[in-house]
Parts: C-alpha cells; structure tokens; sequence
C-alpha cells in the first residue's frame, strides 16, 4: 500500500495543477465584478475544439497552444460585452443563471458544429509520451500543464504587480468606486479583465484536450471541480486558486487510495468544511460578497 | 411624469411579451402534424440526442431509417406506410417515461424502440410494460431488461453484459493471462459487466487483483491508473463506455501503462476508436458487429453489403454496430408485426418469439422466447490504429466469434430470474 | 388595495379553472391534445411549480437562495420508493414517508446552514445538495445507484371509484394538492411567522436586535421549504413510478431556481408560470426539434436580461407601478419584491407582536 502513496500524492499534486489552472480564469473574473460565470467549462470546450480544427488544418500545436486561446478571448469579450455588462449593476445570481443559459446554448452549438461523438486531439509527441520519475513513469503532458500554469501565474503576477494597468486592476479589486471615482475607466477595466479570465481558460481548454476525450460536453465536467476550487482557495486571491487546486487534487487522489467511493464527494466535503469555518477561503479577502 | 419615449428596455419587454402571448395562442399551429393521416403507421423511437451517447443514438437512428425507408419502398406495413416519431430523452431516466408516455397516449405510436443508457432502458421498459406496448430495447446492455426486469413486452436486439464478458473473457485470459485488473464504471451496466468477468474467473481459476468503481463522468483516472501499475497484472480490462472509455484509454497511454499492460474488454464502439487519438487506438475487445470481414459475414452476405455501401453513399463513414441495431430492431419488429397481420402487443411479440432469421451476419439468429433477447455471435478484435491504406476507418481486426449460445445463459439459468407472462 | 386584492382573486380562480379543464376532452381532442402533450407532463408541470414555490419560500421571505432544493426533492423521491418497494404501502402513506425523508434531511443538514447568509448560504446548500446525490448515487445497493429504481404506483382515489384514465386522476388529485399548498403558502405569508421572516429579509440585524432568534425563523423556514420539495419529490417518484439519483443534482436544483426567476421571484403565482414555460416549453420545444437546448439556453438569456422579474413578475409589476408609481431599482438584490402581499412590514410591530405571543 505505501509503494502507491508516493505516486498518488505526486500525481494529486500535478491534478491539482492542472484543476487550480481550470480555476483560475474563473476566479479573476468573480474576483472584479461578482459574475460567476457558469459557462467557463464552455469556453474551455471552445478553445480545444478551435486548437483541433487549427492542427487539423495544417497548424502546429504550439500555434494552437496561443491562437485557439485568442480566438476564445475574441468569443468571451463580445460576450461579455453584449451579455454580461447589462448585469453588472445587478444581484450576481444573474450572472449566474445567464450564464448557465449560456452553457446549455454553448453545448448544442458545439454538437452541430463539430459533431456529437468525440474528435481525436492529442498533445504532440515530445509531451505525449512519459517522463521515468523513479518512483512512476509519468505522463509529460501533465508535467507541462504544471509548468504553463507556473509560467502564466509568473507573468499574470508580473502585470498585476509591476504594470500600471494591473496596479489599477489590484485597486478596482478592492474599491470599484473609488478607483471610478479618480478617472479610470471601469468598463476598460472589466474587459480586460474578463479577457484575461478567458484567455487563461482557453489556455487550460486547450491543454484540458489533450488529457481528456474532446467533446461537446468537456466542459461540464471540470465546471464544478473549477467552482470548488476557486470557492476553497478564496474569494479575491488568485494565489488562493491555486493552493486550493493543489488541496483539491491531493483530496482527491489520496481519497481514492483509502476510500474510492468518497472521492467525488470529498471535494464537496471540503467545500463545506471551508464555507462553515472560513467561509471567504483560504486565501480570500473580507468583505468580496458581504 | 418624466419623459413618455419608450426606452428600449421597454420595448423589448413590450416585443417580448406580445411575442410569447402571439405563440402561446398559435403554438398548436407550430408543431408538425405527426402523422393525423389515419393509415400511417407510427412508431416511437426514444434515443439520447443530447448528452453524452449523442454519437451513438445519431447512429442507431440512421440505421432505424434505413430500415424504415426500405419498409416503405416495399409498401409498407400491411399497406400502411410507416413513420419514425423521435423523441430525446436527454439521458434521464424521468423524461424517458414521459416522452415513452407521450409517445404512446399522444402520437398513438404502435410500439417504442431505442434507448442506449441502461437506465433509460430499464424504465422505458417498465414505462412501456404500464400502458401494454411494445416495447425493443435496441442499445442498452444491461442483463436486467432481459433478466429481473424482463416483460413479455420488452426485447433487446444488442447484446446482454453476460454475453459480452462471456464472449470476451476466455479470449483474454488464453491471450494474456489469468490475473486482471477491472476499471468498472459505478452503474448497473458496469456491475452487469464485473459480475460477467468474475463468473469466466471463477470457471477459469484466475484473480481479480483489483476492481475499481468510477464514477460516471470521470475525467481523470490517474488515481485508479497509478494502483493499476503498482499492481502488476497481466491485463487491464477497461469497462467503461463512451467519454469516460476515451478518458481512460487517452490517460492510460500517457501514463505508459498500454505499452507493459494490454488493455481489453468486453465491448468497444466504432466511435469511441475514431475519437481517441491514435497513439491511445490499442487492445483487445469484444465487437457487437463490424461493417466487414468474412468472420462477420460469412462466405457472402449481399444483405450486408448493401446495407454497408448504401449507408456509406448517405452518411460519408461506415455504419457502425449502432446502426446494425437500429436496423435490425426496426426491420424485425416490421416485419413480426407485417406477419402477426396486427399492430396487437400480444400478437407481434409472439411473433417474434423464437422466429428465425437472416440478418446482416453469418448464421441464424432468433429472439429468444425465454427472456426475449436476440440471440446471434458475438466476435473479438484488435485495433490497428491507423485503419487500413484503402480506409481510415477500418480499424477494427476481427480475430474469432462466438456463437450465441456458448455466451449467454441458458434457458433454464435465466429462468430464475425472468418470467415472461403474456396477459390474460 | 382593496382592488387590487379582488383583481388578484378572481385572477387565480381563473387560472384554476383554466388548469382544470386542460385535460378534459372536447369532442375528440383535449385542449392538451392540441398542443400534443400528455396529461402525465401536466401533473409534472404542477409538482415542478411546488418544488420552485420551496426555493420561493426562502428566497421571498427569507431572502436566501437555495442551490440544494432538489436535495430534498429526491430524498421524496427515493423515501416514497423504498417505502414501496420495502413495505408495499399505500399511496398516501408513501407520500408521507418521502416527504419526511426531506423533512429530515433538513433537520439535519440546517443547523450547518444556518451559521451562513447571502452567498455562502447558497454555496453551502450546493455542496450539502452534492453530497446527498453522491450518496445517492453510491448507495447502489438501496438505491438501484445510476439506474435508479422503478416501483409500482399504489392505488390512489376511493375504493370502488373506476376513472378510466391512471393518469387524469392523479393530475386532478395533484391539481387539488396544488391550490392546497398555494393557499397554505398564501396563508404562511400573511401570518406573524410570515412578516417576520419578511422583516427578517429586509433586515436581519434589526430583528435579531429586537430580541427574536432570526435563526429560529430561518431554521423553520428551511424546513418548511424542504417538506415542500420533499412533497413534490414523493409525488413525481410516485408519476413516473421510478426514483434517480439525478434528481438530486445541483442541475436539477438549478432548474427549480430557474423556474423561480423565469415566473417571476417573489410572487405567488410566478412559479407555476415559470413550471409551465419551462416543463411544458422544454417538451414542446425537444418534440420538435434536436436543438432544443439552444432554444432553452436562450430562453434562459433572454429572461435574465429583459424578464428579471419573470413573466409574471414583470406583469405584476406593471400593475403595481400604476398603483404606487415607483419602479423596483433594477440594482435591487433578487429577494427585492415591491409588492408584498399588503403594506411594507413593519419590523418593530411585528416583532413586539411576536414577543408577546
């Protein structure tokens, strides 16, 4: 039993990974304005289904790997735009059932799109294979999705901290008003914003494809495990995602060692646990949703 | 009062509601007459056109309307022409008894086929049983429609899970070895399929060295792969279907498990190959009906190979064993209720019983009168993931097949558990 | 107002009788016919009404919105078919039994809820409402796990008493319970209990000042929501004669909110409204075509940003604006209802009345 824990905490740890980068784009976009956007696992599905018809037409996967992303953002934006703005004023559980209207819409499209059953999508070869660790042989791609996350965590902390922009972002994150009140346009700041959100969430999209099967229903199923996570890490600290994507996905693997019927439930087990004793996260800051 | 310009809000509000107050009044008008012409012959078919068995309920009905234009060409039914009613019921076992309900008081269908999911087999055909009709179960595998929940109005055309896993497992075990590992989804079916697998291990002497549930709808198996490796058997049978088979296939390949461990199992589907990747298109699996091949045809099949070439010329790729199903439940229930001379529950479903037919396959088959399920081979094959030079898709190698009543229970076991009783 | 009460009487005994005929045959062809339904998705229609009316209850007069109501709704489901299937009951001991399954799944999961308002209310009963699927879902030996479980209807009506139709009797019967429980909800509003709970949404802080345990309230509150989705659970279970786990789920959860908003938050008759756009139009709507999720998503859309207040929301605030002229701001958080059923509560009145109870 023990020759399997080492392996299932590492590979909990690099789930984890890869579900805070799920998260994150989720929890920019609540962090600024409130909207909990039920249609992330929709543009995840986007950004891989735009990545498949790229390389199917002749791009390389690393072209995909930031194009699709791009063009996701372009879809998010007009959505944001034209959907989402009118609802920023309001109580956020519009956002929320709009946005869910939204996936339900998202999820037909893809299928007379590109098709009801699966498309093939893998990862090129250098990241298809598998890296011998010693103590397991595991899968690159997994590793790599570890090391984008870093990497794009890196340069999202970059222009949160160092950029003029991103210092007003940090302001209108803690008072919208006041940072309205002294010139800055909110709306410009929004949709950066909800672009940023989105563009990571292509990225992980893409990413997510290569793991798992494409389909019209992708999404769906890294929705909820997005939520909890982002909910667990905490309201308003994108530092939070991530620890709360690394706990999630332990959660999960060592649950699965001990006792496999309760690994779907532990994350919601968490969940609670954290919204009864600390309900604005790990990591969160007071005073996000009152 | 302020200003009387209608604000845009306004209007849309104003649009909006006259819009749903135009199309509450004249909604009637909108939905296509089904079928008023009182000599067309109506029958329902359920399927799952939105979830995660869209593919496949895509091809079951292309199969079902092949079968259906073909009736048609011939006259029809009686002389009455038939008409396909479709309904979605959304991979929800509740809206499959209320669409099989509509089906049956509304559109006064003669008899319902379809389903995939076993859950919506299942009350699809207690639903059905309730209101006397017919009811052909053409995709959903579990034992229990033909088993603890059979009805003398329900019959299934695919295979059992009990003879899947019977078809299968004597393969595998000569193939690789006697210790396995069973990934098994958390459902009915998936139970079906276990229980299958440890009937052949016990007959054979073997172990089961690990049996994991996973839940429906999982995205990532690594937890259950990494037990999987240091666990070391000598195959891997992989039970789930659809996006969770994908998944674990996809991830069993990136961990490097299918090049120590061979992956097997007691049913793969045409679709879920063409979907995976082809690094991921390996091992060893049960194949409901393959779309070529003398081990599936026999010597010379003309029936078959229309079926193939036609199908090919209208959708662009070959039929799958989806489409064989839908198929052959159609044409035989046509043609039970064309003999029966009646559309009388009671009258086509004793026609069924036991008739023996040729079909799109070598040898007989017949529906069996003891729990009504269609009784024909099943065959084993490798993939070769590339498909052959002359076609992408031929990426299924039949290696052997197994008759019907070396897989499946035999009467006398079955009869444990089913009774059929007609109505007085 | 006084008009304003006898408009809205003679309104709902309009809608009754319009709900009693549906289903009755006029020559060949029911009313329900012409619209190609079956009388089965009428009393669904109804039953998915009461279960939005529990995610009412607490939102108008709680101001909280539950994630996890359907948690409750399959509990009745799944009580009413084990107690079938186990000790072969009647139909109304069944009923009952499912309906306390719920009642005590909220017994045990509200004191957790309680310590919780606003958002991370609704997060907690989203997660509370995802373990009762889970288990619900594992428990496969009971439960029939994903397969659910079918069980035979018990006999509903009196001994003797041959209807023709299984199904039109349980509509009416369902119809009968419907207007029960709407006037047992009207009633629940207009008591002392009620306006507290109202006061208690306007303003917690000042009641719990007042010297009323506001988690008391709520806690009853909760419960009472839950027996109603638990009733309605039972009820379904026992229409479509099976119970699944994905009546548990935060999808099916979401749905009863939606039903909520697309009627009209707040009102009385907004969930029914809401029932019968969505149940109804969803059947209509996949009947017709294979991609009826984008017209339901849209749907769904268009509510949200020009419907708010739902269909019959909207009306009625319509009406009330010509009464007392001022609209609802549109920054109002979703609890917000400008048309309490009589004049705006007063706190300090109601809770000196409460007190001294």
């Amino acid at each position: 039993m023990l020759a399997n824990v080492a392996p299932s905490v590492f590979n909990g740890l690099v789930l984890g990974a890869f579900y805070a980068f799920v998260a994150i784009g989720l929890s920019l976009i609540m962090n600024l304005t409130g909207t909990i956007n039920l249609a992330h696992g929709s543009f995840l599905t986007l950004a891989g289904y735009l990545a498949f018809t790229l390389v199917s037409r002749g791009t390389s996967f690393w072209f995909a790997l930031v194009v699709a992303p791009l063009l996701t953002v372009v879809v998010g934006v007009a959505v944001e735009r034209l959907l989402i703005v009118p609802l920023y004023k309001r109580d956020p559980m519009f956002s929320l059932l709009l946005t869910f209207g939204l996936a339900l819409i998202a999820e037909e499209v893809y299928r007379l799109i590109w098709g009801p059953n699966g498309v093939p999508f893998s990862a090129p070869g250098i990241l298809g294979g598998g890296l011998n660790l010693g103590f397991m042989q595991f899968p690159t791609l997994r590793l790599f999705i570890a090391l984008v996350l870093a990497l794009a965590m890196a340069l999202l902390a970059i222009f949160l901290w160092r950029t003029r922009f991103g210092l007003r972002l940090r302001a209108a994150v803690q008072d919208t008003e006041m940072i309205a009140a002294m010139g800055t346009s909110t709306q410009m700041l929004y949709m950066v914003n909800f672009a940023i959100g989105i563009f990571l969430a292509g990225l992980a999209g893409v990413l997510a494809s290569g793991l798992l099967g494409l389909s019209p229903t992708m999404g769906n199923a890294l929705l909820m495990p997005a939520f909890v996570v982002a909910i667990i890490g905490g309201m308003g600290s994108l530092f939070g995602s991530i620890v709360g994507g690394l706990l999630v996905g332990l959660a999960i693997s060592v649950t699965t060692l001990y006792m496999p019927a309760a690994n779907e439930i532990i994350m919601y087990i968490l969940m609670a646990v954290v919204l009864l004793i600390r309900p604005r996260g790990l990591f969160g800051t007071e005073g996000l949703f009152g | 009062m302020a200003d009387h310009k209608i604000s845009r809000e306004t209007f849309i509000k104003g649009a909006g509601i006259g819009t749903v107050a135009a199309a509450s009044v004249g909604f009637p008008a909108f939905i296509p007459s089904r079928g008023e012409a009182a000599d067309v012959l109506r029958i329902g078919l359920v399927e799952e056109y939105t979830g995660v068995f869209a593919a496949y309920a895509v091809s079951e009905t292309r199969g079902a309307e092949m079968a259906l234009e073909a009736w048609n060409k011939r006259g029809g039914v009686m002389g009455r022409q038939v008409q396909l009613v479709k309904e979605d019921c959304q991979n929800d076992p509740g809206v499959t008894v209320q669409k099989v309900r509509k089906l049956i008081n509304q559109d006064k269908v003669a008899a319902v086929m379809g389903t995939i999911n076993s859950a919506d087999s299942l009350s699809a055909s207690n639903a059905a049983n309730s209101l006397g009709t017919l009811f052909m179960d053409s995709g959903g595998h579990t034992d229990d429609v033909t088993g603890k929940d059979c009805h003398w109005s329900t019959f299934r055309t695919c295979h059992s899970t009990w003879m899947e896993t019977h078809a299968t497992g004597y393969a595998i075990a000569n193939k690789f070895g006697k210790k396995w590992y069973l990934i098994t989804p958390d459902y009915a079916f998936g139970h079906a399929l276990a229980r299958g697998y440890e009937d052949v291990i016990k007959k054979i002497g073997g172990t089961i060295v690990g049996n994991d549930l996973t839940p429906v709808g999982t995205t990532d198996f690594s937890p259950y792969l990494t037990k999987v490796a240091a666990a070391k058997p000598d195959c891997l049978i992989v039970l789930p279907q659809g996006a969770d088979f994908v998944n674990c296939l996809k991830q069993a390949n990136s961990f490097g498990l299918l090049k120590k461990i061979p992956a097997a199992g007691p049913q793969v589907e045409l679709e879920a190959i063409w979907s995976l990747p082809e690094a991921a298109r390996v091992g060893y699996w049960g194949v409901e009906w393959y779309y070529k091949g003398d081990k599936v045809f026999g010597k010379s099949n003309p029936m078959a190979e229309a079926f193939v070439s036609q199908y090919r010329k209208s959708h662009g790729e070959p039929p799958t064993a989806r489409s064989c199903f839908g198929y052959v439940t159609l044409d035989r229930m046509l043609w039970a209720m064309n003999e029966a001379k009646s559309v009388d529950p009671v009258k086509v479903a004793k026609k069924l019983e036991n008739a023996r037919f040729h079909s799109m396959w070598e040898g007989e088959a017949y529906y069996r009168g003891a729990d009504h399920q269609l009784m024909w081979p099943m065959w084993f094959a490798s993939i070769r993931g590339k498909g052959t030079p002359q076609d992408k898709y031929d990426v299924f190698d039949v290696l052997d097949s197994q008759p019907a009543d070396k897989i499946e229970q035999s009467v006398a076991e079955k009869a444990k558990v089913c009774h059929i009783a007609y109505p007085a | 107002m006084k008009n304003r009460q006898t408009q809205g009487l003679i309104g709902s005994i309009l809608a009754l009788i319009l709900l009693a005929i549906l289903p009755v045959k006029l020559g060949s062809h029911s009313i329900l016919g012409l619209m190609h339904l079956d009388v089965s998705i009428l009393s669904e229609m109804l039953l998915f009404a009461i279960a939005a009316m529990s995610v009412n209850l607490l939102l108008g007069y709680t101001g909280q919105m539950s994630f996890g109501n359907a948690a409750y709704f399959g509990l009745g489901a799944y009580g009413a078919g084990l107690s079938i299937h186990y000790w072969d009951v009647k139909f109304i001991v069944a009923t009952l039994i499912g309906t306390g399954i719920a009642i005590l799944g909220a017994v045990v999961v509200g004191p957790f809820l309680l310590r919780r308002r606003g958002i991370y209310f609704s997060l907690l009963t989203l997660a509370f409402g995802q373990v009762f699927y889970f288990i619900a879902y594992r428990a496969n030996h009971i439960t029939g796990g994903e397969d659910g479980m079918s069980f035979s209807r018990p006999y509903l009506g009196f001994p003797g008493w041959h209807v023709d139709v299984r199904e039109m009797s349980f509509y009416y019967a369902m119809l009968i319970l419907f207007v029960a429980i709407l006037i047992a909800f009207w009633l629940i509003v207009r008591s002392p209990f009620g306006r507290t709970l109202q006061a208690i949404r306007q303003n917690e802080l000042r009641v719990r000042y007042l010297g009323l345990d506001t988690n008391r309230f709520i806690y009853v509150a909760l419960i009472v929501s839950a027996a109603m989705a638990g009733l309605a659970g039972a009820l379904y279970g026992l229409l479509i004669m099976f119970a699944a786990p994905l009546m548990l789920d935060w999808h099916q959860s979401g749905d009863f909110v939606m039903i909520m908003i697309l009627g009209g938050a707040g009102t009385i008759w907004g969930p029914l409204v809401g029932s019968f756009i969505y149940v109804i139009g969803k059947d209509i709507i996949s009947t017709i075509t294979e991609t009826w999720q984008i017209y339901i998503g849209a749907l769904f859309v268009i509510c949200v940003l020009a419907f708010p207040r739902g269909l019959f929301g909207t009306i009625l605030n319509a009406i009330v604006r010509r009464d007392v002229g001022a609209p609802v701001s549109e920054e109002a958080p979703i609890s917000e209802v400008p048309w309490d059923h009589g004049p705006t509560p007063n706190a300090a009145a109601m809770a000196t009345e409460q007190k001294e109870r």
